[in-house]
């Protein structure tokens, strides 16, 4: 009941506000006053015949808009994957940025590493840096917690063709790590990758 | 086309006609009411008899009955009618509540000589504060309603008032025919006035819209509960809004179902449709009706987002095929099959949650961020490694660790050229990989 009320109150507020702008600039082209006007007084009327639905109305709306937004979503994205199906026989040869990895690497001289330390009772801190591969990481990590290693608190980062491992191995099965076992075991994994 | 149960007469144009007629009556003199009232006890046993077997103008008369959003009901209550009353005696700017009142005024007189009348009827014409005022609905000019003359039963077996409006038609036997006193007016139909009228239906009254359902509207919200939910959904006054413009413009559109004999129903009604939308959503977490309201607000822009990143990406997806064929077909030298890229900077952000994880996917351009928190059940890290190799992104920057119970990682990604994968798929995929994994962990969580 208040809701044609307030909103015919809002319609008077933003007309009379409007009206002033346009006393102000006479000199503008009166078309383009008429045109702005209208679309406004439209603007401002769906507004009002927003204001009068009621929750009903907004719900079951909101149900049928959202299920509407759900199938765009999936006939775009069913068109995406037919695409990208259809696309395939262009070849992925891998980009440029990693052919250039290992020659980035050695332009920068950095270096394969693995460097191991103990903390604190049986835990390990570890150090690697290996050549920047696609799919690298997950072999890395891969390798790891197949030799019994689990990870915590693990940071990567990669740059200039390289990428830097530090993190804090465990065993995964609790026992303690041995530094120097684990320095190879560790140069052994990037060797192999 | 506004649906109606059984009698309902699909003539539209005595419909309008009948709505019509109302804004004129608003109009009016007030002194008016107490003649037409006094006429009206005639002309009502005379319509009784004479319009018994009318079933077109008891179709009429149902419609006007809906649309004068009277609370016909069923229910024997003195209070509840005091209540109505009173309600209609503190709407004074209401002009259906006049209307109400006097409906009621006139049913009384007319009442007095049913002996089936319940015991409501226990109203005095004099001695209601509002008469005058009420009279103003029904003052038509001269080609219009006068309600109060017109009323009348085609059915003799309703225990109800002649004004069939106010009383709820009993559900069984929804033969009750009301006359129509517009029956025979050509008024032609004003939508736009009657619109006017609508907003001011005072809170509270219902507007059955069957006769079947129409007992107990009011007499479910008598209690204190029942008028608050009632006034909570809001439900009646606006669809009697809806209902009136599909009359009107002979659409059917709205809440057209049977409507609620009970308030309990509509506020079960209402229930499942908040439920429905809840169940819509991804990432349901309260039962609340506030925070499904929110969480669908969310998830509508993330869906919008979603659906321009894809429409997006479609284009891109376009436009690189296209320059490939181009490239084939002209021999160009560079390959440049990757930077099909149009103008716009694709963006796009959301976030999915279940029951151990969390995820946050964002997307500028090329660059993914990818932010997990998840409980710390299992290393998750090889697992979302391996997840982010298959939907083709190349991790930049890892960090993360334990805090408290859980893991927290933020992976900065790039999307490999030419793949076209989009937020959503990533959020879904990873959450769907992770919660794959914590079922298969559960037996053996360490």
């Amino acid at each position: 009941m208040e809701f044609l009320g307030s909103a015919s109150d809002a319609l008077c507020i933003a007309q009379a506000r409007r009206r002033q702008v346009y006393d102000d600039s006479m000199y503008k082209s009166k078309n383009l006053h008429a045109e702005r006007r209208r679309r406004q007084k439209l603007g401002d009327r769906l507004l009002a015949l927003r204001s009068l639905m009621n929750k009903a109305t907004i719900v079951e709306d909101a149900i049928t808009y959202i299920q509407m937004l759900q199938r765009n979503v999936k006939v775009l994205s069913d068109q995406l994957l037919e695409m990208d199906s259809l696309s395939v026989q262009e070849d992925e040869e891998p980009t440029r940025d990693e052919i250039n990895a290992s020659e980035q690497m050695k332009k920068y001289g950095i270096k394969e590493d693995v460097k191991v330390t103990g903390i604190d009772g049986n835990k390990l801190w570890i150090r690697v840096v290996f050549e920047k591969k696609r799919g690298g990481i997950t072999k890395f990590l891969e390798a790891s917690t197949s030799l019994g290693f689990e990870l915590t608190d693990t940071n990567v980062t990669t740059s200039k063709g390289a990428i830097l491992v530090s993190s804090c191995f465990k065993g995964i099965y609790g026992n303690a790590l041995g530094v120097e076992q684990t320095k190879k075991l560790l140069q052994e994994i990037i060797r192999n990758m | 086309m506004y649906e109606e149960p059984g009698c309902f007469d699909p003539n539209n144009s005595m419909a309008e006609g009948v709505y019509s007629g109302f804004p004129q009556a608003m109009a009016n003199n007030q002194k008016q009411f107490e003649e037409n009232l006094e006429l009206s006890a005639e002309e009502l046993s005379y319509h009784h008899h004479n319009h018994q077997e009318d079933t077109s103008v008891s179709a009429m008369e149902l419609e006007l009955q809906k649309y004068l959003s009277f609370n016909v009901e069923n229910c024997d209550n003195n209070t509840y009618r005091s209540h109505m009353m009173q309600q209609v005696v503190d709407d004074r700017n209401q002009l259906l509540s006049y209307d109400h009142s006097n409906w009621n005024t006139g049913d009384i007189g007319f009442n007095q000589d049913d002996p089936q009348q319940n015991g409501h009827r226990s109203f005095n014409i004099n001695s209601l504060p509002q008469t005058p005022d009420l009279l103003n609905l029904f003052q038509l000019p001269r080609c219009s309603l006068l309600p109060n003359s017109s009323i009348s039963f085609a059915n003799s077996n309703h225990d109800t008032t002649p004004l069939g409006f106010i009383e709820d038609l009993p559900a069984s036997d929804s033969t009750s025919v009301l006359y129509d006193p517009l029956f025979h007016l050509n008024l032609s139909p004003q939508p736009p006035l009657f619109r006017e009228l609508l907003p001011s239906i005072p809170h509270g009254y219902n507007l059955p819209t069957s006769r079947s359902d129409a007992n107990s509207l009011f007499g479910d919200e008598r209690d204190s509960n029942g008028v608050k939910a009632y006034q909570d959904e809001d439900g009646g006054m606006l669809e009697f809004a809806r209902d009136m413009a599909c009359i009107v413009r002979g659409s059917g559109n709205g809440k057209k179902k049977k409507p609620f004999t009970t308030e309990r129903q509509r506020r079960e009604h209402f229930n499942k449709k908040y439920t429905a939308l809840r169940n819509l959503l991804p990432n349901p977490s309260k039962i609340d009706r506030a925070s499904i309201v929110g969480d669908a607000i969310e998830y509508t822009k993330e869906l919008l987002r979603t659906v321009n990143e894809l429409k997006l990406l479609v284009e891109r997806k376009r436009c690189g095929r296209e320059r490939i064929k181009r490239h084939k077909t002209e021999d160009d030298a560079v390959g440049d099959v990757e930077q099909s890229y149009n103008g716009s900077l694709r963006s796009s952000w959301l976030q999915r949650k279940s029951k151990d994880t969390e995820v946050d996917v964002r997307i500028i351009d090329d660059e993914v961020t990818i932010k997990l928190v998840q409980r710390k059940k299992i290393d998750c890290l090889l697992f979302v490694s391996k997840v982010l190799d298959e939907l083709q992104l190349d991790p930049h920057h890892v960090a993360g660790g334990h805090i408290g119970d859980y893991y927290s990682y933020l992976f900065n990604t790039k999307i490999y050229e030419g793949s076209s994968v989009y937020a959503g798929a990533i959020a879904n995929k990873i959450i769907e990989v992770m919660d794959r994994e914590y079922a298969a962990a559960a037996p053996t969580s360490i």
